[in-house]
């Protein structure tokens, strides 16, 4: 009887030390890599997970799902996160800089870095070489219908379509929906926010005939989807950067280093072909990414 | 590449598991790492507090109404509020798991506690053992078996708080999830999250099942005298 005790009293104790010893390297200094939901993101967080443990001692800590890039903003701000998977130069140019929209990509570029360093002390890199930016589409039977090939083509048919868009997009400013109706000048019959991830489905069903998504998701390809040129030039440049606190990449250089071997390496076609993978070919996007970086050797022999 | 669209859930469901089994298994691990911290603290604290208020019942009323209030709070709501404080992450799931093990391993211990026949607590006594000695020789094997299935409960309850963590960037079986809500054909995705997460919470709660029939006393007893015989 006392043995058995004693035996649970074992058992317990050593579940809890190994509890405290895993908690207690999730202090402060450790990386924590924060992620929105889309499967890009995802596959941009494993990866550049990867990249990290490949060529340094780091441990890396993931928070996945986050609901959007203000809640991203956010959790790297209150000190929950110190890295971003991926953030986009158009997105966080009118969201968390409040700034105005800047056409040229360059341009936006080089103000959302020097902002970035100057009100948070957080550095956004070069881009990954790919940009995900939102463009309406519809399917091709619509397509033929209405014979839409531009954004400004569904003025007259608008009134008669029901559109899905992402949530934040919504209330965004700039760029966003009351932006939008502005410019073009025509409002659709009504306009749902919904997650992202559902409008390819949403359009593909018919429930909706028009969705904004974004340009490098899979589900394009896989659902046939015609994409709308933005004829108007409404939507600022979307270039997709890796994101992280100055201070950790001062502290630890080796970080910034791997990281930056993915800088330019991700082209548009690259990323639509990782999305697909995930979206369609039912392949975690950790597993997308690690096979991915496997392929590519870690990037390896990149350096300047 | 095979065509996913050809293939049924079943079959996709497989293709998932061989593509994706380790992924699947490390979030397992986390799954049940993140559910079995949130117990044992729970518990470390629960069973010194259920035994406090089985000697003090004045404060029972107290305890237990409290430990009943937060049950109450909707799993989300609960972890949403803790957000705010402790920020993203495993350390806020693990935190929400604790307070709604609470209420489990504090009544039960309780409970436990206070089913004893009060006559062998006095033989107890009467033999010169000391309160520590009556609580650690007599009353705890004898409760052994209730506290364990307040455990139990409390486990069960907590793996599935567990999987809802995902909301907060926690990870665990809840991700996959999630991402096969967001997939284009999600279902093989979603039951691959979501067997696991079942088949968790029945495993933890069968063993758990058999170390509290093997520490009920009565049942101890039985063989016991079975042997003898």
């Amino acid at each position: 009887m006392r043995n058995r005790l004693l035996l649970t009293m074992i058992l317990v104790l050593t579940l809890i030390i190994s509890g405290c010893s895993l908690s207690s390297n999730k202090k402060d200094d450790s990386i924590k890599i924060a992620s929105v939901v889309t499967t890009e993101g995802q596959i941009l967080a494993y990866m550049m997970k990867y990249m990290i443990e490949h060529y340094t001692d780091e441990e890396v800590e993931l928070i996945n799902n986050l609901g959007s890039s203000t809640v991203l903003h956010q959790a790297m701000v209150n000190g929950d996160a110190n890295m971003s998977s991926v953030r986009y130069t158009g997105t966080d140019l009118t969201g968390a800089l409040q700034g105005e929209p800047i056409k040229d990509p360059e341009r936006a570029l080089d103000f959302v870095q020097k902002e970035f360093a100057e009100q948070f002390n957080q550095t956004f890199f070069d881009s990954y070489g790919f940009e995900n930016t939102y463009a309406f589409m519809v399917t091709k039977e619509t397509a033929e219908k209405y014979n839409l090939k531009t954004v400004s083509d569904l003025a007259s048919v608008a009134s008669n379509l029901q559109a899905g868009v992402d949530t934040s997009w919504m209330n965004r400013e700039g760029d966003g929906y009351k932006a939008f109706v502005e410019t073009y000048g025509f409002d659709f019959a009504r306009t749902y926010p919904m997650q992202i991830g559902l409008v390819y489905d949403a359009v593909d069903t018919g429930e909706l005939d028009v969705v904004l998504g974004y340009t490098t998701d899979g589900r394009i390809a896989s659902y046939d989807l015609v994409v709308l040129e933005d004829d108007l030039n409404f939507f600022p440049p979307y270039d997709a950067s890796p994101f992280a606190d100055t201070e950790l990449l001062k502290e630890k250089p080796e970080v910034k280093k791997a990281v930056e071997r993915l800088v330019g390496k991700i082209y548009t076609e690259t990323m639509q072909k990782l999305n697909y993978q995930a979206d369609n070919n039912l392949m975690e996007p950790a597993v997308v990414a690690e096979e991915f970086l496997i392929e590519h050797n870690y990037f390896e022999g990149g350096d300047e | 590449m095979q065509d996913m669209s050809q293939m049924s859930t079943t079959e996709q469901f497989f293709y998932y598991m061989q593509e994706n089994g380790l992924y699947v298994f490390s979030q397992f691990l986390d799954h049940f790492l993140i559910s079995i911290y949130g117990v044992l603290l729970a518990a470390l604290i629960g069973i010194p507090l259920g035994i406090l208020i089985s000697k003090y019942s004045k404060l029972s009323g107290v305890v237990i109404t409290l430990a009943n209030i937060i049950q109450t709070i909707p799993a989300l709501a609960l972890m949403a509020i803790l957000m705010l404080v402790l920020g993203l992450g495993k350390t806020t799931v693990i935190v929400t798991v604790f307070f709604y093990s609470l209420l489990p391993i504090i009544k039960n211990t309780y409970v436990g506690i206070k089913n004893i026949n009060k006559s062998i607590t006095d033989a107890g006594r009467g033999m010169g053992m000391t309160k520590a000695q009556v609580l650690y020789m007599v009353e705890l094997p004898l409760s052994l078996s209730v506290i364990i299935t307040g455990i139990r409960i409390a486990l069960v309850v907590a793996i599935g708080i567990t999987a809802i963590g995902a909301f907060i960037g926690a990870g665990g079986l809840g991700d996959i999830i999630i991402r096969g809500t967001n997939a284009t054909d999600g279902t093989a995705i979603i039951i691959a999250g979501a067997l696991p997460t079942a088949l968790m919470a029945i495993l933890s709660d069968v063993l758990l099942g058999l170390i509290e029939r093997k520490l009920d006393p009565v049942k101890r007893q039985q063989k016991r005298i079975n042997q003898v015989i």
